[in-house]
């Protein structure tokens, strides 16, 4: 897994996503506090940004000692981050960076190409499979730099209890909870949400384009946001088709190029809809003896060699 | 200075005018070799698009790393064989032929071609880099045989 940047409040993050190239994951957190490094602590998981065709997916943890940790989080306010608004999900965060004598955090932000290229690649990849390694690899660099974690609460990604059962081969000493809305169920997760949200929202606002493209602004990401349908149908290179920004593995996108780029062939690419259409073999047409070639009068072709046919290599007679 | 070279087939010839002063300039361009068929022919933001996200890749020492469209893709510079020179050329009319003659001319040359798989690190199982053994084989068989080598064997 890629290096942590350890930073202590907002700018220093805002510095982290501006200098990283962003088409690769950033890890991004807080200080050890020295006390999770003795006391059994509890980790809680949870992501932003999942839904949207543009910009990263983050995946935040936070973790404090097991003791007393849910009054002491809900004195900070942690809650559910999409119940609240950004400047509250800002001040609560200000005062998590404060607390760095107890409480911890860190969060991954997933480029956008990242899940694409996952998304795309030969042996398919889901984006339920990159949200699951995000967390165990979460789960790990925290374990790794000397928290003594027992507890795990983490928001579920499908059904709770395959991920429930995943996590706990790769950590059998931990004790680990994966439910739905855990984010509003337990302080921890909630803290891990305002951290993910805040860092989701940073990434997406400070993206710079590397295509080198002038974009006044795109929006929120969501497919529905009238700042973002203006966006994708303005921005489209006819070969290249969108900026790495966008998620070309969401139907949203992909849909669009369809209409508004150049046509792009290749094995690879698959067509859904023409899967859909595919039509049966009739089981008797399997026991149809193949049709002998009567044709004599055509001269008969030389086949090539092997060697010529392997390298696709063909004598060139004209242009 | 432009040189013209006849290449004759059997249906027609092609006239290749070659500028002197691109075949000796010390600049050559960059040629990409992608897994698809795009059905574009023109200019194309390659630099902006393509190449200032491309990477080396993390399990090649030679290897690149690089997308389009979002599709994963793994690359390797192959170079032009000694003793051969990489050229472009382009056709200003391809409309107009007259008396089955056409005319290309030197836009560009190469010293090598970045080939891009689809999710894959080219090797010699590619029938494009494997297509270059023809250029050893042919030297071999087409070179002349000493007398004394074959009545020795």
């Amino acid at each position: 897994m890629e290096q942590v940047h350890t930073v202590s409040n907002l700018p220093e993050i805002e510095r982290c996503i501006v200098s990283n190239d962003n088409s690769s994951n950033l890890l991004i957190g807080s200080v050890i506090p020295e006390i999770c490094k003795g006391q059994p602590c509890v980790l809680g998981i949870d992501e932003a940004g999942r839904g949207p065709v543009l910009g990263p997916m983050v995946y935040g943890t936070a973790y404090c000692p097991v003791d007393n940790n849910e009054e002491l989080l809900k004195k900070l306010g942690c809650a559910d981050s999409k119940a609240l608004t950004e400047k509250k999900r800002d001040d609560i965060l200000e005062s998590i960076f404060k607390e760095t004598n107890w409480l911890g955090w860190m969060v991954e932000i997933i480029s956008p190409n990242v899940i694409c290229n996952s998304m795309l690649r030969r042996q398919k990849y889901s984006l339920n499979e990159v949200s699951h390694d995000s967390a165990i690899g979460l789960i790990r660099n925290v374990i790794d730099a000397g928290v003594n974690v027992r507890e795990v609460f983490v928001d579920t990604v499908g059904p709770p209890e395959s991920y429930k059962r995943k996590l706990s081969e790769i950590f059998p000493e931990l004790k680990i909870t994966v439910a739905s809305k855990a984010d509003a169920l337990f302080p921890i997760v909630g803290a891990a949400s305002i951290c993910a949200k805040v860092s989701r929202d940073l990434a997406l606002k400070l993206w710079k384009f590397m295509e080198g493209i002038e974009v006044e602004a795109w929006g929120s990401g969501y497919p529905g946001d009238p700042v973002t349908k203006k966006f994708l149908s303005e921005n489209i290179d006819p070969v290249f088709g969108f900026p790495q920004l966008v998620r070309f593995s969401w139907s949203t996108a992909s849909k669009i190029l369809k209409e508004k780029a150049v046509l792009v062939e290749g094995d690879e690419i698959d067509d859904d809809e023409e899967d859909e259409n595919k039509t049966t073999r009739a089981i008797t047409s399997f026991f149809k003896p193949k049709a002998e070639p009567m044709d004599t009068q055509t001269t008969p072709t030389v086949d090539r060699h092997i060697f010529f046919k392997e390298r696709c290599l063909q004598v060139c007679n004209s242009l | 200075m432009v040189e013209i070279k006849s290449v004759n087939f059997s249906t027609m010839s092609i006239n290749l005018n070659i500028n002197t002063d691109v075949l000796n300039s010390s600049e050559s361009s960059k040629m990409h070799l992608l897994p698809f068929h795009i059905d574009h022919e023109g200019p194309a933001n390659v630099s902006k698009y393509f190449t200032s996200y491309m990477k080396s890749s993390p399990s090649d020492e030679n290897g690149l790393e690089a997308s389009f469209r979002g599709l994963p893709l793994k690359g390797k510079v192959i170079p032009v064989p000694e003793g051969y020179k990489g050229l472009v050329f382009t056709e200003t009319n391809p409309n107009q032929i007259e008396d089955n003659q056409r005319n290309f001319f030197l836009k560009n040359k190469f010293t090598d071609i970045t080939y891009w798989n689809y999710d894959k690190l080219p090797s010699s199982n590619d029938a494009f880099v494997s297509a270059l053994d023809w250029i050893h084989i042919s030297d071999v068989i087409h070179s002349e045989v000493d007398d004394e080598e074959v009545t020795e064997s």
